[in-house]
């Protein structure tokens, strides 16, 4: 990856990445940009596809992550990628759940230049819409210095907040943000495109993977403990009371970039029992409660995507009933990947585990 | 004390090998306990987590995915991809507490009616050690 430096405009690093992105639109490298943007009440912001210069205002540094851009590239793509060039910026999390769309057919990156930012972290929806700092989100975030008690649990524990798997890199890990930051090309096709856009070159690019080494290993060792915390969910009565608030709204399920299916199981017919049925399960256990199945549902969706989950904590974040649920499927998530030998978002050349199989392999499993 | 536990186990057979298996076990009045409920499907490959997970769940003590051997499933490598969510399924369960060993896997053809008895009256005896499900006291759930 050819680097650069990105020198920052009156302290303003959002501001500067806005400019240099604006100018890929006046030069007409690319069409449009789908980046995060901040709504007119600043309550909130979303990834938004401007095509007119004018109109482009983004803040790629907003921390806040309503939605994930892959799933928004995914609902773009999904029946046709664009035919002209598009410019998407997303975070490490977003760029992981992209690759694994992108492996299951839910995404295409025909004509997509994927621009991927260092992501510092995000605060929750309602932490980031009434702030309470003197400073604006943001600010705080670039400044670090009171951001992590504002922090989503899913961020302070993320696993890999650098970009994989990007054409461009937006980088703040070593440089100081308000004063530069590091812009990485991945190929000469997209040193090409940032021709012109006052970069400077890095001639020694040792500052910046030392920087981005240690925070990969800082976070890897936060993660670790994180997982050692939380592993004390076993036994059907330890999960069943953790799942005692949930109301089966699935909406964890709806907010999750890898659940991709149109129509999930558990909101097709298939649950839909005769009313017998229902009678007949009160006969065998004595009682159940209604709605039925939320464990099996939780349980079931594990099943289906953990080996994919990007630990995003989109689904946390859904939860109306404030489940702390990345506590349970960080730790899922580790094992299962382990046990696959596999890392969401790590390669798209790699095929998801459930399609592929190798004759000589879990021996120990059917004999 | 109350009488002795009998397990409860939900086994779920492909059409053209475990269940003709349990088929031959049947015609050939080979004697095997009568704690498994088969449910026939049409390959081990077909058996999505879900029926597993809801099988425990409803209080089932032991559930058995049976399959042809390695190499001869009908549709070619259902039985591998079995085994991959299988092997999925216990290492979430493993995660969660919640007693793996209950989940069988067990690929056995049509001509074996023998290793088909003696696989139910193996789990019988080793889920008569590991107790009842307690999801099947669990109303809330
Ligand atoms: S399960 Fe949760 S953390 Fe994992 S990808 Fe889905 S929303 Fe993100
Ligand atoms: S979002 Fe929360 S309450 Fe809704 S189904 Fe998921 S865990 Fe349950
Ligand atoms: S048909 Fe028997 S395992 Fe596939």
């Amino acid at each position: 990856m050819k680097l650069y430096t990105l020198p920052i405009k009156e302290g303003d690093a959002p501001r500067t990445v806005n400019e240099m992105l604006r100018r890929l639109l006046i030069d007409k490298k690319v069409d449009a940009i789908l980046a995060m943007t901040e709504t007119p009440s600043r309550k909130s912001a979303f990834p938004t596809m401007v095509s007119d210069p004018e109109k482009l205002a983004t803040n790629v540094f907003t921390p806040l992550l309503p939605v994930s851009t892959g799933t928004m590239v995914s609902r773009i793509t999904k029946l046709r990628g664009v035919d002209r060039p598009l410019a998407v910026v997303l975070r490490s999390c977003e760029l992981r759940a992209l690759t694994e769309l992108v492996k299951l057919n839910q995404a295409d990156l025909r004509n997509i230049v994927l621009i991927g930012v260092d992501c510092l972290g995000t605060f929750p929806m309602n932490t980031y819409s009434s702030f309470p700092g003197k400073d604006t989100p943001t600010e705080t975030l670039l400044k670090g210095e009171n951001a992590e008690k504002y922090m989503r649990s899913a961020c302070l524990n993320c696993k890999d907040p650098t970009p994989k798997n990007a054409d461009i890199v937006i980088g703040v890990f070593g440089a100081d943000p308000g004063k530069e930051l590091f812009i990485g090309a991945r190929t000469e096709k997209e040193e090409a495109l940032l021709k012109g856009l006052g970069l400077k070159d890095v001639k020694d690019d040792k500052g910046r993977k030392k920087a981005v080494d240690e925070i990969r290993k800082m976070k890897d060792s936060r993660r670790e403990l994180f997982i050692k915390e939380k592993s004390g969910i076993k036994g059907m009565d330890k999960l069943s009371e953790f799942f005692d608030t949930c109301v089966n709204c699935h909406n964890c399920m709806k907010a999750c970039p890898i659940c991709y299916c149109k129509e999930c199981l558990f909101e097709s017919a298939v649950f839909d029992l005769e009313a017998g049925k229902y009678m007949g399960k009160a006969d065998a256990k004595g009682a159940y409660k209604t709605p039925v199945d939320s464990i099996l549902f939780h349980i079931t969706r594990f099943n289906h995507m953990i080996l994919s989950c990007v630990e995003c904590g989109l689904c946390e974040q859904a939860c109306p009933s404030n489940i702390p649920l990345m506590d349970i499927i960080v730790p899922i998530a580790e094992n299962a990947q382990k046990e696959f030998g596999y890392l969401p978002g790590r390669d798209p050349s790699e095929q998801i585990p459930m399609i592929v199989y190798r004759e000589e392999e879990f021996q120990d499993v059917g004999e | 004390m109350s009488e002795e536990f009998e397990p409860r186990i939900v086994g779920f057979l492909c059409n053209w090998c475990t269940y003709a298996g349990a088929d031959l076990a049947g015609t050939s009045r080979i004697q095997y306990p009568p704690n498994i409920r088969v449910i026939r499907v049409m390959c081990s490959g077909a058996v999505d987590s879900v029926y597993v997970n809801r099988a425990l769940l409803e209080g089932a003590d032991g559930v058995l995915v049976g399959g042809c051997h390695l190499g001869d499933c009908h549709y070619q490598s259902g039985n591998y991809k079995a085994r991959r969510r299988m092997v999925l399924l216990k290492n979430i369960l493993q995660t969660l507490g919640m007693e793996p060993e209950r989940v069988w896997v067990k690929w056995i053809s049509a001509s074996e009616g023998q290793r088909f008895a003696d696989t139910v009256k193996e789990m019988v005896d080793e889920l008569k050690k590991l107790g009842p499900n307690p999801a099947r006291e669990r109303w809330n759930i």
